[in-house]
């Protein structure tokens, strides 16, 4: 309830008085009206809300740091990509399209892009779906759910340099998982996980999965929750089974959900890089044959000896476009699929 | 009007962004009247002539994740610093010097923001010279060399833009480079343990019959070469790049090739751990369980052993580095310098000169809490680290380690983490079997020369 000030009001500390009811207002307060939160006095107080500059001023700060760290950056490195520019500064020269048409012709470009898109299309499906059933499993108040809730999601709190060591462990040639394969006669030697190119590769894809399940079931608890009970129920007594249920109403019901995870795990996958170092070595396997793309760009562009930045750059708006043309491809499919 | 308005503000909301980011990227100072790598400097920062200038002012000093273990040793040594040049205050950075140290180093430099004084390794010092952001020591300060060990100051050079070697660095505190090894595994594959073999094929043969003897129970060594690379080319005397640095030439020397071959052979036969390829090299857990017969190079390794495997560390012994070719080992010090962009550059060559001195250096190896050698002359003369007690392997290693010091290098070769990167790519592939060792070291020849043809 908007309350009205009828007398003169003298703050300690300040200056002078606030103003009369009646009398003009001062800028100062006119100001203080607009910007601070809280009912205006008086039937122009709505007005005062619309001030139209008033958006802008709060959106500022997000407006600058997205400015700041993204916009520069991305227009900054859409220019590098145009010169031959070291990490360490110095003269650069235009070079026209030479480092696009030098990606062409790079046959260690055309192996960091195939292991990019296959991590996607391998990662991003099971992203979408795994996470899916793990919600719908841990879903129902059980008596102790809260504990494989808790479970499913401790992987996601751990840092990556953590989680790779661990897989490290997990699968050297005497670590736990050769190690019960042999003791269960399944193999004769070590399957080597850590160090055949294409292991690696799945490992690193593995890796990735584990440690994103909890982060997206929590996402899929929420969208679940928005799902309608009688719709099951109706289905059940129409004799639908679980999995029918499943695919016809739960899967229609977080839909967007998906779209939102598929997006996500998408353009992350494209970017994967810790997993890659962390089981394949700072070479990104044997002879370099699982770098994708971001350690790519590394290895070409940010080195401070022989980088170079507009080489990386190049690249880098490569796995831009690459990541823009699948997520819109995606949302295209999905759009197609609705109508 | 109102939408005119909001486009004029947000036009220049962006150009004012733009205008800011563009100037923090672009550096330079506004005082001076010389250049350093991109930034307005003091003329005496650079160019010929030495240094002068009265030792006063502000200077910071960046070292690398050194405060949390010797905070109490490094703010002496700046107290004492200070207290002998009044007037002087030196701030302490300590950066954590993780993966992205290089990167957040070059940063800086970019900002024309480096510290004063800073601890840089040999890649990042390697780019700071060459865009010329480090002073020239040899050149401000021609007495600079006077207490190092001579070799190790000869062979502490970085190439500037023109290929020169310059003294930009100060030889700090290394680690030292030797043989440890299981006595009972050796003696088993009927290997010595008392003569260490002279050359790196000798030790590769020895690796060999430790391979067929253990028939798979226990290994010689770890399989990722990316810490032999250039280290065992510089110990046989292969040149790995062209004598100005802009060309690799590693693939002239027939030597490499049968480096590469020999390395494949024992990674065919079960030398080395199948997994350990292209993953990690440390070879601390498999020596302390005794499933290796080789452990690290570096003395720290015995005293791990000493404190984490006493069963094994009583079977362990120490060799001297096989000097092959080079005669003499080659170490990989830590390096001192002093940033040419610097606002009190006389403060900060005497800080770092002040910290780098024979009594500093002593001081600090002798702490119980590191294995390090300095390079200054008399300090490798203390009795600390020429007194041997009985067959201790831990007094020997030191022993060893001051006595190769006296002749020891630094790097011979200084490579980029991407050249490094690319040649071991291409010499796992020859282990693997993938490629022929002589077509391993041709691509990998070619790939360094492909990126070291791009840093121009």
């Amino acid at each position: 309830m908007a309350t009205q000030i009828t007398e003169p009001v003298s703050v300690p500390g300040v200056e002078g008085t606030a103003s009369v009811p009646g009398a003009a207002p001062s800028r100062a307060r006119r100001l203080a009206r607009a910007v601070l939160p809280g009912p205006a006095p008086g039937a122009n107080g709505a007005a005062m809300y619309r001030r139209w500059w008033l958006p802008w001023l709060w959106t500022a700060p997000a407006i600058g740091c997205a400015v700041v760290f993204g916009v520069f950056p991305f227009f900054n490195t859409l220019l590098l990509s145009f010169t031959d520019a070291k990490p360490l500064g110095g003269a650069a020269s235009f070079v026209g399209l030479s480092n696009y048409t030098r990606m062409l012709d790079d046959s260690d470009f055309w192996l960091a892009t195939r292991n990019s898109v296959l991590y996607a299309l391998i990662v991003v499906p099971l992203m979408v779906l795994l996470p899916l059933l793990l919600a719908v499993l841990v879903e129902k108040n059980l008596p102790g759910i809260g504990f494989f809730r808790s479970a499913f999601y401790t992987p996601v709190l751990a840092s990556s340099v953590v989680v790779g060591l661990s897989w490290q462990w997990l699968l050297a040639d005497d670590g736990l998982v050769n190690t019960w394969l042999e003791k269960a006669h399944l193999i004769r030697s070590a399957i080597p996980f850590l160090s055949d190119s294409w292991l690696i590769l799945l490992s690193a894809m593995g890796l990735t999965l584990w440690k994103g399940l909890g982060w997206y079931m929590v996402f899929y608890l929420a969208a679940l929750g928005n799902v309608p009970k009688e719709l099951h129920e109706a289905a059940s007594m129409d004799g639908a089974g679980a999995a029918r249920r499943f695919w016809h109403i739960t899967v229609p019901g977080v839909r967007q959900a998906m779209m939102l995870v598929g997006t996500l795990t998408g353009i992350g996958s494209l970017r994967v890089f810790t997993e890659i170092y962390m089981l394949g070595s700072s070479t990104g396997g044997p002879g370099g044959a699982d770098r994708t793309l971001p350690f790519y760009i590394r290895d070409v562009g940010l080195d401070p000896i022989t980088g170079n930045a507009g080489y990386g750059s190049a690249v880098s708006v490569a796995l831009f476009a690459l990541t823009l043309g699948l997520t819109l491809l995606a949302q295209r499919l999905t759009k197609e699929d609705e109508s | 009007m109102r939408a005119g308005r909001l486009t004029a503000s947000v036009a220049g909301l962006i150009a004012l962004t733009l205008t800011a980011a563009g100037c923090g990227l672009s550096g330079g100072s506004d005082s001076g009247d010389a250049t350093a790598g991109g930034c307005k400097v003091d003329k005496g920062n650079v160019g010929s002539g030495k240094l002068t200038g009265d030792v006063k002012g502000d200077i910071t000093f960046q070292t690398t994740n050194l405060k949390k273990d010797f905070g109490d040793f490094f703010n002496g040594v700046i107290k004492a610093f200070e207290k002998a040049h009044a007037g002087t205050k030196v701030k302490w950075i300590d950066d954590p010097g993780d993966a992205t140290f290089g990167q957040r180093t070059v940063a800086d430099a970019q900002a024309c923001t480096l510290p004063d004084v800073l601890n840089v390794d040999s890649p990042t010092a390697t780019a700071l010279t060459k865009a010329g952001y480090l002073l020239d020591l040899g050149v401000k300060d021609p007495d600079a060399a006077k207490p190092f060990v001579p070799a190790f100051w000869k062979s502490s050079t970085m190439k500037d833009a023109s290929g020169t070697s310059v003294h930009t660095v100060l030889p700090w505190y290394t680690g030292g480079v030797l043989l440890t090894y299981n006595t009972d595994l050796l003696k088993k594959a009927g290997v010595d343990p008392a003569k260490p073999p002279t050359t790196m094929f000798g030790l590769f043969a020895d690796y060999e019959k430790i391979a067929k003897k253990a028939d798979g129970k226990y290994f010689a060594t770890m399989a990722n070469p990316v810490w032999r690379i250039p280290a065992d080319w510089d110990q046989m005397n292969i040149k790995t790049l062209s004598a100005d640095g802009r060309s690799a030439v590693f693939a002239d020397d027939p030597r490499t090739a049968q480096w590469v071959a020999w390395m494949a052979k024992l990674y065919k036969e079960g030398a080395m751990p199948k997994d350990s390829l292209s993953s990690n090299n440390d070879p601390s857990t498999l020596y302390s369980q005794g499933k290796v017969a080789y452990g690290s190079t570096n003395p720290s390794f015995v005293r791990f052993v000493k404190q984490n495997s006493p069963s094994i560390y009583a079977r362990t012994a120490v060799g001297q580095q096989p000097f092959d070719a080079l005669g003499h080992t080659t170490a990989a010090p830590q390096y001192i310098a002093a940033a040419a962009t610097s606002k009190n550059a006389p403060t900060a060559l005497a800080f770092a000169e002040f910290l780098t001195n024979a009594e500093n250096q002593t001081a600090w190896c002798k702490d119980p809490n590191v294995v390090i050698f300095p390079t200054t002359t008399t300090s490798l003369d203390d009795p600390f680290f020429q007194k041997t007690s009985g067959d201790d392997p831990f007094s020997q290693a030191r022993k060893l380690v001051a006595e190769q010091l006296k002749t020891a290098t630094a790097y011979q070769t200084n490579i980029s983490t991407a050249v490094l990167t690319a040649i071991v790519g291409q010499v796992q592939l020859a282990m693997q079997g993938k490629k022929s060792p002589e077509q391993a070291v041709k691509d990998a020849q070619e790939k360094a020369d492909e990126l070291l043809k791009q840093a121009g």
